[in-house]
């Protein structure tokens, strides 16, 4: 056969492969860091039995909604604290009807595995023994807002601040501590799970920390409103609730 | 401009100053032995001390991050017996600015000492002056214009580093945020008013630099 | 110049299993250098600049064994080499090397040994007036013309009070009436400073004028040594006759040895020459320009044992003298002063008879 004939051919035939495949949906989610592994998991289930693909870009919330502020492609935004999700809001940039806050979480302090820093409370943390803390840049990353308005109820903050080595999000938090570059990090229980190198020193009470909320949404722009409601109803609905219960996350309702 | 991001601008200023001064001497020595001297092992060195202007810049930082943490062989060495931490600190900044620049000077510097008449260096010694003086009096005068014209471009190039610094300074507010790592985080935040100021700053001194590096060399040239 | 050997201090300098593999050749030398002046005589590329720089210490060679009177500076059979900054031996290359970024003065001064006793035979102000660079010191090196660089760079290698002084080309990058200028000057170094002086040069004139001793070095090898006048009245082989200026050099053929006195064939000439000390057959014969004289007659009996019927081929004026090319059967060259060129009226065609005394054709063993 002529190559040129051959080559007409595979590209007929590459774009028969490509229609098919686009009845199918791609849907770009935009999720905090500390939803990572859980996400993941409850997709799985999901792209078997709708046939649609699920895009996931993970990183601290805030550099996600700087990202769908300037047009990034996203159809789900699914943030790790409100203030994140009210700003998209205010900007008209979600769907707020579609607008639920779907799971809590709770802080810990860790420190890496072999360490033997005895931390029992916030003020620990203002110790000597403590020369550097990992959190999740306090000024902009939920997890570090969070860790920053725990410290400062505890009245800590001010002699805890000039130790605070800022993360870009807070799986990187988390990273840092295990390198053992820092004594102590500040992250979620969720994050904790999948390491082998941190342990956990102490676990912050839900009546000393801030209220935590993670919200879902559609994001106004997105090209696939019809199939990014149905995984978003996915993610509301129970199967995906006991996947995040798994990871340690908390139920809202 | 505030208080704050003029802190940073100083900041930035005199920590790729001191790692330019830093780099230095061994730049110099380096140079000197790959313009003047051939020994076994010369060409891998060469590559190596290229590595830092080819490979992404996060590359290197996590090679530096893996060298000089608490739990590598040189920071755990550090932090064991001198008590002393880079990861994290102004230490490291210094550290990024200094490999990430240092090949930049090693280029300039090595081209300048291949310029010098060889035979200058000759007659010196037979007049009876030591290596170390021929070196001094004769070497680095006559390539004078070539290392200055390197050392400012390190210098441009420290201004301006981030992927490594961001890798093992981490962005300290206060502590080691240079000029990069402020823009960053500043649009990250959504205060680009503040951005913009620092990027303006950012462009005026790379600006001054490269100018200064390529008057020089015109002058080098013109001078011939 | 060549002057009345002087009386002072006795030199030295051994040169000995010296083997330095170069580009095309190795070099290798085996030669006791004991005069005030000795000039490295020989063609470019011939490997001289390499062994001055083997004598200054700028070049290792695998072999060498080199002593500068009663030290031994290199020894590669110990694996002792003295470095050059301690060898005190002062070296003007071709290029002058002055430092383009320091002042005249600066330059001199560079190699002064500060603190210390001064050997007053090199002081500061001795050696200025002596090369007459005094009005020069306050200028910058690109200032300077050819002439007055050179006698600054001859001042700066002084003034570090060394033992030995290696010059190379010292006038090969200067016009005649520059040359002229110098040599005086060059002289006054070996009277003054009673140090030792080797000095490479390819130029004849230049061994002639400047040397007492010569060294004759071709393609890495010593062809000969000796005083200057012997190497060129009487070169050792074919290739040294060539570099010393014999002009006149042919193939010819002994036929007979009467008394002392040899009759040689070249081209369908007889000559007679006098026997040399390795009888031959087959020889070269060099007649050099200056042993020719030119007659316009041939009749008026002389001494003279070879007058040979010879046409003028060309003139080729040079400076006070011309030479004039012959052919007597063979190409001959004459060197006669201009005025004479001009009484006999000599043009090329003209019939003339040049005449060459039997001493004056020197036979070289061909095999």
């Amino acid at each position: 056969m002529k190559p040129l004939n051959s080559l007409c051919i595979a590209v007929a035939l590459g774009l028969c492969v490509a229609v098919a495949k686009s009845s199918a949906a791609e849907i770009t989610v935009f999720a905090a860091a500390s939803l990572t592994d859980s996400l993941k998991a409850t997709t799985a289930a999901y792209e078997q039995t709708t046939g649609d693909k699920i895009i996931f870009s993970f990183g601290a919330s805030s550099t996600l909604a700087r990202q769908i502020e300037a047009g990034a492609p996203a159809d789900i935004f699914f943030s790790a604290d409100e203030a994140r999700m009210e700003d998209l809001d205010k900007k008209g940039l979600i769907d707020a009807g579609t607008r639920k806050s779907r799971l809590g979480n709770t802080l810990v302090v860790v420190v890496p595995a072999d360490s033997a820093l005895p931390i029992k409370s916030a003020r620990d943390l203002a110790s000597d023994a403590v020369k550097k803390l990992a959190l999740a840049d306090p000024k902009a990353v939920p997890a570090g807002i969070y860790a920053k308005a725990w410290l400062t109820k505890q009245n800590v903050w001010s002699v805890v601040e000039p130790k605070v080595v800022p993360t870009e999000n807070v799986r990187a938090a988390l990273a840092a501590v295990e390198s053992g570059n820092v004594e102590a990090g500040v992250v979620y229980k969720t994050d904790v799970g999948i390491s082998q190198k941190v342990k956990i020193a102490y676990e912050v009470p839900a009546a000393d920390a801030p209220q935590i909320s993670y919200p879902l949404a559609l994001v106004k722009e997105s090209k696939q409103p019809e199939a990014a409601k149905k995984f978003l109803r996915y993610l509301a609905a129970e199967e995906a609730g006991q996947v995040f219960q798994r990871f340690g996350f908390i139920l809202l309702e | 401009m505030s208080s704050e991001e003029w802190q940073i601008v100083w900041f930035t200023a005199w920590v790729s100053a001191l790692s330019t001064v830093v780099i230095l001497p061994f730049g110099l020595a380096l140079a000197w032995a790959l313009a003047r001297r051939d020994w076994p092992g010369k060409s891998i060195v060469e590559t190596f001390v290229s590595l830092p202007l080819v490979m992404p810049p996060v590359a290197t930082g996590l090679i530096l991050l893996q060298m000089f943490g608490r739990r590598g062989p040189i920071g755990g060495f550090l932090h064991d017996k001198l008590d002393l931490d880079i990861i994290f600190t102004w230490r490291a900044v210094l550290l990024a600015l200094g490999v990430m620049s240092f090949p930049l000077l090693v280029r300039s510097a090595r081209v300048a000492f291949e310029e010098v008449n060889p035979r200058l260096e000759q007659i010196a010694r037979t007049l009876g002056a030591s290596q170390w003086r021929v070196f001094f009096t004769i070497t680095v005068p006559l390539a004078a214009r070539g290392i200055i014209a390197g050392m400012i471009l390190a210098f441009a190039r420290a201004l301006g580093e981030f992927g490594a610094t961001i890798m093992i300074a981490g962005n300290i507010p206060g502590k080691t945020s240079t000029l990069s790592l402020a823009i960053f985080s500043e649009v990250q935040l959504g205060q680009d008013d503040r951005a913009f100021r620092l990027l303006g700053v950012s462009v005026a001194l790379a600006f001054a630099a490269v100018w200064g590096s390529e008057w020089l060399l015109r002058r080098n040239r013109e001078s011939k | 110049m060549a002057a009345a050997p002087q009386p002072g201090k006795q030199v030295s300098l051994l040169l000995k299993n010296i083997a330095l593999p170069l580009a095309s050749f190795t070099l290798e030398a085996d030669v006791e250098i004991r005069n005030r002046v000795t000039a490295i005589f020989g063609p470019s590329g011939a490997g001289k600049t390499s062994l001055l720089d083997l004598v200054a210490g700028l070049r290792r060679a695998p072999s060498a064994f080199i002593q500068l009177n009663d030290r031994v500076l290199t020894d590669t059979a110990r694996g002792f080499c003295v470095p050059t900054h301690h060898r005190g031996i002062g070296y003007v290359p071709q290029d002058l090397a002055l430092f383009p970024h320091l002042s005249v003065r600066q330059n001199l001064l560079y190699g002064c040994k500060s603190g210390g006793a001064i050997d007053p035979l090199f002081a500061f102000d001795r050696v200025t007036d002596i090369l007459e660079i005094q009005p020069l010191i306050a200028r910058g090196v690109r200032e300077l013309s050819g002439g007055e660089k050179q006698r600054v760079a001859l001042a700066r290698a002084l003034l570090a009070s060394p033992r030995l002084l290696l010059l190379d080309e010292p006038l090969a990058s200067l016009d005649a009436p520059l040359k002229a200028k110098i040599i005086p000057y060059l002289a006054r170094i070996r009277d003054e400073f009673q140090i030792p002086m080797l000095c490479v040069t390819h130029d004849r004139v230049e061994a002639l004028t400047l040397a007492d001793e010569i060294v004759v070095l071709v393609n890495g090898k010593v062809l000969q040594t000796g005083a200057v006048l012997d190497v060129f009245n009487r070169p050792a082989n074919a290739d040294v006759a060539k570099l010393v200026g014999m002009e006149t050099l042919h193939p010819g053929t002994v036929t007979s040895v009467t008394e002392g006195l040899v009759a040689v064939r070249v081209a369908n000439q007889t000559l007679t020459a006098v026997a040399p000390a390795q009888a031959t057959r087959e020889v070269f014969v060099c007649i050099r320009g200056e042993d020719v004289t030119l007659q316009r007659d041939s009749e008026s009996p002389s001494s003279v044992r070879n007058r040979l019927a010879a046409r003028v081929v060309a003139l080729r004026p040079e400076g006070a003298l011309v030479r004039v090319e012959l052919d007597a059967g063979f190409r001959l060259v004459a060197a006669i002063t201009r005025p004479a060129c001009e009484d006999l009226n000599l043009q090329p065609g003209l019939a003339v008879t040049a005449c060459i005394k039997a001493p004056a054709i020197h036979l070289i063993a061909r095999e």
